[in-house]
């Protein structure tokens, strides 16, 4: 078995009722699994900051290319976090 | 202004002359402004009817499907056809009532949290909790489903929402969208390099050739290249195929000249494509020695499956004619054409019964040249991507990603409306057509000239083909030789039909279903034991594909 990557994925979206259950979705369904989450509303309310660590033996760039893609999403940013 | 007159006149705005649908409680105040709106309205006797309709009328007329249905058992039989939408990349915009706001969540009879059930297979979603911002949602769903790689947008409304007043009556203009990305310098030379320096490259032509409307660009880009050429399923159509190196479908059921010719590439070009395992079979063994230059409007097809030596991500329309040159690859067209000779198919099947690949053959040359094929999923299918001859993608409509039984049928009813010119056939299976059988019914109603092809082997066919191939011949469950009589079955829906089961009724009865005015019913009865050939069992790699020829 390869080795997991374990990245930070900070999302900048719309603040809709269900955001954090698409966010979440694309992420299971795509081969992920969350190991630390944070959300937090921002000033205007009308978006919201998703701090969410992940890991997986598949390449991080799958998941970001398909976070990103959804439409309520508006800033997205990957770091490495470590090897494990 | 209520808002579900706003809706209707919003749907107009758009260009929205036609909907399908099947009304409903939670429905009933849109249904009350379709009434006498101006937008036409074609009653499923499903909602999985009126979904797949809908999809007909958007792969056939190019054009953003819209269907509506009910809260609760109404929407949940959308979902079928949103997950078919999403993964053939149809522009559909579904519009579900919803129980009333101040009842979601206490489970309100026909509630259901149709958003949360759908994220999974809807490109976007949206549930309206306020009217007013029905003018922004409406545009936005229109702009979702149809921009880059098209799909389904599902909006859902509280039926207070339905009944309230508008603050304003007035529909905005769509906004103007964002210029798609122009190509990249570096990336199209270091394409034009792979191109350059390729021995044995394969165009492989995807569905995304259509949606981009790039059929003309692709084309002359094959013509400059002078290159073989392979389709998937949903590609069939886009290219030229009197072009002498277009070699057909590849992949599981592909010809063998495509899988072949693939399978000893030194350079694929993906257009539109994605590299799907029914296209790729084992994946690590897929054209081994290929280098990958990939063109998808969808960057994340992109290195998904298959990493590319060249991704590109723009419209198609861009970038193929900034491909063409001259290449010097006369032996690799040579040995190409000399396989798609020694390989083609024959058609001198022994005895008197029915041959399908023969009669879909003879039926693909009797069509006259406006017309459009919707097919359902199983052998019949593949005989049809097989054996018929297809000039524009949309004149084919398959349910090719998400492989839903019962498409056809309805697919037709929705391709009809938006081609009234075409002739309308439907190539089916005794499996596939009952599952949404219903929907002669509508075709009835709607006085739809449909041509429906039943290839009965009363059997599951493709499920049977396995299982006499990979499960020992333990037919479990595959066997339906107890159908109904389908004749008599159409004739109740006021369709008329007839039965053939030898060769020499073929053409004669082809000649009676052409000349008919309306609907008509081919029931075509071939042997149980006919199998789709080549097939690539699972496992192996697609240049190991089986072709034992029936026996029957």
């Amino acid at each position: 078995m390869s080795a997991k990557q374990v990245h930070e994925v900070v999302i900048e979206a719309n603040n809709t009722l269900e955001i954090l259950e698409r966010v979440l979705r694309v992420i299971r369904h795509r081969g992920f699994r969350v190991s630390c989450m944070n959300a937090v509303q921002m000033n205007d309310c009308n978006n919201i900051k998703i701090t969410v660590t992940v890991s997986s033996e598949r390449g991080i760039d799958l998941l970001y290319k398909q976070l990103d893609k959804l439409f309520d999403v508006s800033k997205l940013s990957v770091r490495h976090i470590t090897t494990i | 202004m209520k808002a579900t007159e706003f809706i209707v006149n919003a749907l107009r705005k758009q260009g929205v002359n036609q909907v399908f649908g099947y009304p409903g409680g939670a429905i009933m105040p849109l249904y009350d402004a379709l009434y006498d709106g101006g937008v036409a309205h074609l009653l499923a006797r499903h909602e999985q009817g009126a979904i797949m309709a809908a999809l007909g009328y958007a792969r056939a007329g190019a054009r953003v499907g819209v269907c509506i249905a009910t809260s609760g058992p109404g929407a949940t039989n959308l979902v079928t056809g949103l997950a078919e939408a999403m993964a053939d990349s149809i522009p559909v915009v579904a519009f579900t009532g919803q129980v009333p706001s101040a009842l979601i969540g206490v489970d309100t009879f026909q509630e259901v949290d149709i958003l949360g059930m759908t994220l999974s297979c809807t490109k976007h979603s949206f549930l309206v909790e306020d009217q007013n911002d029905l003018d922004r949602i409406i545009a936005e769903a229109f702009t979702i489903a149809t921009t880059g790689r098209p799909g389904p947008v599902l909006i859902d409304i509280p039926k207070d929402i339905q009944l309230a007043e508008m603050a304003s009556e007035t529909v905005s203009e769509l906004p103007a969208l964002p210029p798609l990305d122009g190509l990249v310098d570096e990336e199209v030379a270091a394409a034009r390099a792979l191109l350059h320096a390729a021995k044995k490259p394969v165009l492989y032509v995807g569905g995304g050739v259509g949606m981009a409307n790039a059929v003309p660009e692709l084309r002359e880009l094959a013509a400059a290249l002078d290159i073989p050429m392979v389709s998937t399923l949903k590609g069939i159509g886009s290219a030229d195929p009197e072009h002498p190196y277009y070699l057909g479908m590849l992949g599981m059921h592909g010809l063998k000249a495509a899988n072949l010719a693939v399978q000893e590439s030194d350079l694929l070009i993906a257009v539109g494509a994605r590299f799907d395992d029914r296209v790729t079979g084992k994946l690590d063994e897929f054209a081994p020695h290929a280098k990958v230059i990939h063109l998808d409007i969808d960057a994340c097809e992109h290195n998904k499956l298959r990493v590319a030596n060249v991704a590109i991500s723009t419209d198609l329309k861009l970038i193929l004619p900034a491909l063409k040159m001259s290449l010097d690859i006369a032996p690799w067209r040579l040995h190409t054409l000399e396989m798609k000779v020694a390989t083609a198919f024959r058609y001198d099947h022994p005895g008197i019964a029915i041959y399908a690949p023969l009669l879909l053959k003879q039926l693909s040359a009797r069509l006259p040249e406006d017309h459009l094929v919707a097919c359902d999923v199983g052998q019949h299918q593949m005989w049809t991507a097989q054996h018929m001859t297809f000039t524009q993608p949309e004149n084919l409509l398959s349910s090719a990603g998400f492989g839903t039984m019962g498409f056809g049928l309805p697919a037709a009813v929705g391709a009809a409306l938006a081609r009234p010119d075409a002739v309308p056939v439907v190539i089916t299976g005794d499996g596939s057509i009952m599952m949404n059988i219903q929907e002669l019914a509508t075709i009835n109603r709607a006085k739809l000239p449909v041509k429906i092809v039943l290839i009965d082997n009363q059997r599951l066919g493709m499920v049977r083909q396995w299982q006499t191939l990979f499960f020992d011949g333990r037919l479990s469950q595959t066997i339906l030789d107890d159908n109904p009589d389908f004749v008599a079955l159409a004739a109740a829906c006021g369709i008329p039909g007839e039965t053939v089961v030898v060769k020499e009724q073929v053409q004669p009865a082809m000649d009676r279903m052409l000349a008919s005015d309306g609907a008509y019913f081919l029931h075509v009865q071939i042997s149980e034991q006919e199998n789709v050939w080549p097939l690539v069992p699972p496992g192996v790699n697609n240049g190991e594909m089986l072709e034992q020829y029936d026996e029957c």
